[in-house]
Formats: C-alpha cells, structure tokens, sequence
C-alpha cells in the first residue's frame, strides 16, 4: 500500500469539503478498497471516512417507511428488530453477507456505491424500488445501478440513506460461488402494493437486473409453481470458470422459485 | 518387490457395515421423494508406501537411497533426545516418536524431545513423503534404541552384578527378572557419564545412531464407501455419509492417524468435489487466489467414520504400514463413483462442481 493522507470527516457537509482534496476516496468500511489498496490497484492520495458520522448511521422504521443510514453495518441491518418485522428479508440477506468480520465493518452505502455485480445489496434495493438518497438528491434504485461497478453518482456525491416501502412479501435466495461465497446468482422476488419487482444479482454480464419474465409469471400468481416451465434466457449472462451462461439461467429460474416460496412461507 | 501382508476383507466387511450398504436402496428411495438424487459408491485401494528399499529406488533410476537415520542421546540425567532425519511438520512425530522411547523405555514421555529439521544437529536424512516416517524413520529410531538398550542393559548388569540376559527394562528401570533388584534408569544413565564404575573396556557415555535400510516397501490398503445426495436443480453434491476402513499394520497413536486419514480424505474430496486449476487461452492462470481456487472447507465435508485393521506389516520391526496419504487416495474414486451412481452414468470430469454436475444431470435427460 502507497502512503496515504487520512481523514476522519465529522459531517456529511465537512466530508463533502474534503474529498475534494487531492485524488481523494470515500471510505467506509473499507471492504473492498482497502484489499484494492493494498494490491496496489487503487492508489488515492487521500481517504475520507465517512464511518463516525452519526447522521450516516442507524436504520429507521416509521410506519411502512424503512430508512437505512448509509454508513449502517450488515451487521447492524441483520440485527435490527423493527427492520426484522418491517421487512425480514433485507435484515436475513444482510446477515448473509460475507463473513462476521465482513458484516461488522461493511456498510450499505459502500456496497451499492462501489456495485459489485456479485453483492447482495443491488439486488434489494431494486427489487425494492428503493430510493437512494445523496447529499445532492435522491435516485431511483432503478436508475442508480448503471453498470458493472458503475452508478450514477457523480463526483463529490455522497449517498446519505437508503429508503424503501416495506413490500408485503419478499426473500431472498442467493447461490454461492463455491470459492469466494458470493453469489453466483442471488434473486430478491418482492411482492409491494404496487406489483412483484424481481432482482437478479451474479448473473448478469451488466450487473444487477430486473428479470421480467419471472415478475410477469408472479404478477399472475405469486407462488413458486407459477414459475414452472419459465425459461431464463442465458442472453446477456455472465459465463466463468464457476458457471456457464446456461447455468446461470437454470439458477435464476431455481433460485427465484425458492425465493418465492420462503416469501410465502 | 511383493504386496506383503494384508487383511484386505476385514476392511471391506467395516466398511460396508459402517456405512450399512444395506439399507442404502431405502435411503435413495427416501431422498427421491424429496427430490434428491442419492448415490454411493465405493473404492478400495491398495499402495506402495514406506519409501523405499535403496537398491530397489536405484535400479528404478533414483540418484539417492531412501533409508532413514536416527540418533538417539540418553543425556547424564535419563533424558533422551531423538534426533531424526524424518521431518515434522503437523505428522506429530514429536508426540508418536516419544511414545516409541515412553513404550521402550517406561521413562516419562516429556523426557524424551524429537530433534528433526535441524542440520546443525541432526546427522543426514531422507525426509518426510510416502508414509514413509513411521516405517523407515521410526523403525531407525528402533534400531537406535536396539543398541541403547543393548548398552543400558550391560551397565545395569554390571552395576547390579547380575547376568546381562536377566536384565528387563520396564517402567523406568533396569530390573534383575525374578528378584526385586533394579537400577533406575537415570541411575544407569548417570553411571554411564560418571564413568566411575563401568564394565571393563566400555566406552563412557550412552549415544547410539542407526542407519536403516527397509527391506521392502509397505502396503497399506483400505476400503472407502462415500453416499452423496445432488440437488438436480442446482448440482450441488451433499457427501452425507464417508466411511473410511484401511489395514495400516500396527499404530502407535490412533487419534494421530485418525487425524491423518481426515486430512486425507478432506483433500481427496477437494480434489473430487473443488478444487482444479484453470488458465485462459492466453496462458493466463485463473485460479490464481481462494476467491477462485476452492479450497475444501469445514461445511463441505461430512463427520467422517473411520476405523481401522492391523495387520502387522512383516517388512520392518515396528510392523507399520504408514497412513499418511491413504484418506487421499481412496476418498477421490469413492465421491466419483457415488455421483456417477446418483446420475446414472459411468463417469465425469473432476472437479465435479456443481456446475459440471449439473450439466451432466441435463444431458441424460437429452
């Protein structure tokens, strides 16, 4: 790892004033830019912490509202009791993620910023249709996640919170790459008053997805057998040395069913 | 050379009833009704460990001899070093070789420390690799202890002013048989520095080294039976039953070879189920970390049952066979064989990852 300068940012708006020193970074929890680091694949001449920022902090539930602090832990999303009740899959996915030291040191807001096509957290939030909020405005989920490790934020932007309806139904379901445990594919089916929204994380060759055949099958009926018989079209997935194209599809297809029916359960 | 000694159906009848090969048809019946395709499969194994008689080795072109060297130190206060041209590393040979002086000897098992690895100390070896440290590197500590005990055995006789021949060596002391007369061993040892009182013409001190040259390879043998289930959706393989039954001639401490055969038969899975190393077209190596190379981990290995037989092995005086790559030998044809049987095919390319299982669980439906 090159030297670097550090600073510990007090607010939003002190942070927003330092990144604009140097080739400055954001950092978080530091999951993924830390190891980039020191591999010598990111080399910025500061970091700006954004992990002691109260305001960033905490999840929220008001009603049906559920609000996420975009410096809020897997850890702290797993284990929260009005997010367990307001929407139980988030909080099971979020305790799903990685490993311990992962979930205690990773954050919301760093894994959507960064959007890894393997994460977790994409798949949510545009299932959910949620609202990511930045210190400049707010983006639709399905608006933000533009590409493989590529969103709409713009320079000096910061994400402040996550927001979200609670669905009336949702899960989860996630098949892991047998070496690195992340998801080969990870499907979020959520059933909202609104209609079925389904993600599909892992698979695809331009990250995160919504799948309209299986939201098109489960319009109609919201059940697991509802999905007999769709066929995924392995177009546009990824294919690696853990898993074909064609095998993907298949776990998309299987993945979704299973999420539907722990949704129902 | 020729296979030696083994009771080849002994592990076979263990290991078909430890994994009750017979209620295995209602088991797979079980598991289809949920939808799981179950399988077992089988392999038995034989091996040529115990590396190696050195004439053999060279006729086959080796440029060394694969006999082993010990020393052995009995210090003026009773303790002994082992000094061993085996090396350790994670086999436990300071724990199995100590116990070898401890059953010899009697004397305290922490008064005996295993020098190896060190070539300042240790005279020239041959190493660790082809079950070879408790054939040859232990039955050179033996022949080492021969001569000790040879030695010990005349001081005692003399300081007791017995015949040699009655002497008997048991829990820590040098005993007249029949009589209650007997020198403890650091007694003798003692004697043996002080020099004060010693058979006329023996030289002082109490060291002896042995070379050992083995006779004939070793040949551990076993019968491994492996039961999976597949998910046919996804391709995972479940390995919910590994029995592990081999012939390893006499051991000196079980949880260590238990230990060994679990490590074995983790690796033989990993070979069979994980791990494989793939490039590009480019040459470029794709595997190149643990978050594209899979290494066996805790949650994909089952609780293994294992067991053994001990048909002493007649090529060295221990009558060991050596287990240190047997759970890796037999472990791979067994997990191969249960998927085949769970798919109904006759083979399949290792590793056989979900992915590869779950493309040849399609083309039989093609």
């Amino acid at each position: 790892m090159y030297s670097v300068n550090y600073h510990r940012a007090a607010s939003v708006a002190d942070a927003a004033k330092l990144l604009k020193s140097g080739d400055a970074k954001l950092l978080s929890g530091g999951m993924t830019l830390i190891p980039a680091m020191k591999t010598r694949l990111a080399a910025p001449s500061d970091l700006v912490d954004l992990s002691r920022i109260k305001e960033l902090q905490g999840v929220k539930v008001s009603g049906k509202t559920v609000t996420i602090g975009a410096a809020t832990t897997h850890h702290d999303v797993a284990s929260n009791e009005k997010l367990k009740k307001a929407c139980p899959a988030l909080a099971h996915m979020a305790s799903r993620i990685g490993d311990p030291a992962v979930r205690y040191k990773g954050t919301i807001g760093g894994s959507i910023a960064n959007n890894d096509p393997a994460a977790d957290y994409p798949a949510a939030l545009l299932a959910l249709d949620a609202t990511i909020v930045t210190n400049k405005r707010e983006i639709a989920a399905g608006k933000f996640f533009t590409g493989l490790f590529e969103t709409a934020l713009k320079d000096g932007e910061i994400i402040t919170a996550v927001t979200f309806t609670a669905p009336l139904k949702a899960a989860y379901e996630k098949f892991r790459n047998p070496a690195s445990r992340y998801a080969i594919v990870g499907v979020f089916v959520a059933k909202g008053k609104d209609g079925v929204r389904v993600a599909v994380t892992g698979a695809g060759d331009d990250g995160v997805f919504r799948s309209k055949e299986i939201e098109a099958a489960l319009t109609k009926s919201f059940t697991a057998a509802a999905l007999d018989g769709v066929k995924i079209s392995a177009k546009n997935l990824m294919s690696d040395i853990h898993a074909s194209a064609d095998y993907r599809a298949n776990l998309v297809a299987v993945m979704a069913k299973r999420a539907v029916a722990a949704a129902n359960a | 050379m020729n296979y030696d000694a083994g009771d080849y159906a002994a592990s076979l009848d263990a290991a078909m009833a430890a994994a009750d090969y017979a209620g295995f048809a209602e088991r797979k019946a079980a598991a289809a009704k949920k939808g799981k395709l179950r399988g077992i499969g089988m392999s038995n194994y034989i091996e040529a460990c115990g590396l190696a008689p050195s004439a053999a080795v060279g006729s086959l072109g080796a440029g060394v001899g694969l006999w082993e060297s010990a020393e052995v130190r009995v210090n003026a206060a009773g303790t002994i070093e082992v000094l061993t041209g085996s090396h350790s590393h994670g086999q436990g040979h300071e724990t199995t070789f100590a116990q070898l002086v401890n059953q010899r000897f009697g004397v305290p098992i922490d008064s005996v420390s295993i020098v190896h690895g060190d070539t300042d100390k240790v005279q020239m070896g041959m190493g660790t690799y082809g079950s070879r440290s408790g054939a040859v590197g232990m039955s050179a500590v033996a022949k080492a202890l021969d001569k000790v005990e040879a030695k010990a055995k005349k001081i005692a006789a003399h300081l007791l002013e017995a015949d040699e021949g009655d002497i008997v060596i048991e829990d820590g002391a040098l005993k007249v048989t029949g009589t209650d007369r007997q020198v403890p061993w650091f007694q003798m040892a003692l004697a043996a520095y002080t020099a004060h009182n010693l058979p006329g013409g023996m030289e002082p001190g109490l060291k002896e080294t042995s070379f050992y040259d083995p006779s004939n390879f070793t040949f551990p043998a076993g019968c491994y039976v492996c039961e999976v289930e597949i998910d046919p959706e996804t391709g995972v393989t479940e390995i919910v039953q590994f029995v592990a039954a081999d012939d390893f001639g006499n051991i000196i401490n079980p949880m260590i070879v238990e230990g060994q055969v679990h490590g074995g038969v983790a690796q033989g899975i990993g070979q069979a189920l994980l791990e494989g190393t793939r490039y590009d077209a480019s040459g470029q190596l794709l595997t190149a970390s643990y978050m594209d190379y899979t290494m066996p981990r805790a949650d994909d290995l089952p609780s293994f049952k294992v067991s053994t037989s001990n048909t002493p092995c007649p090529g060295n005086p221990l009558g060991i066979k050596g287990c240190g790559e047997a759970g890796a030998i037999g472990s791979p044809p067994a997990v191969i064989n249960a998927i085949t049987d769970a798919i109904g095919i006759t083979d399949i390319a290792m590793p056989a990852s979900p992915s590869t299982v779950w493309a040849a669980i399609r083309a039989t439906k093609h």
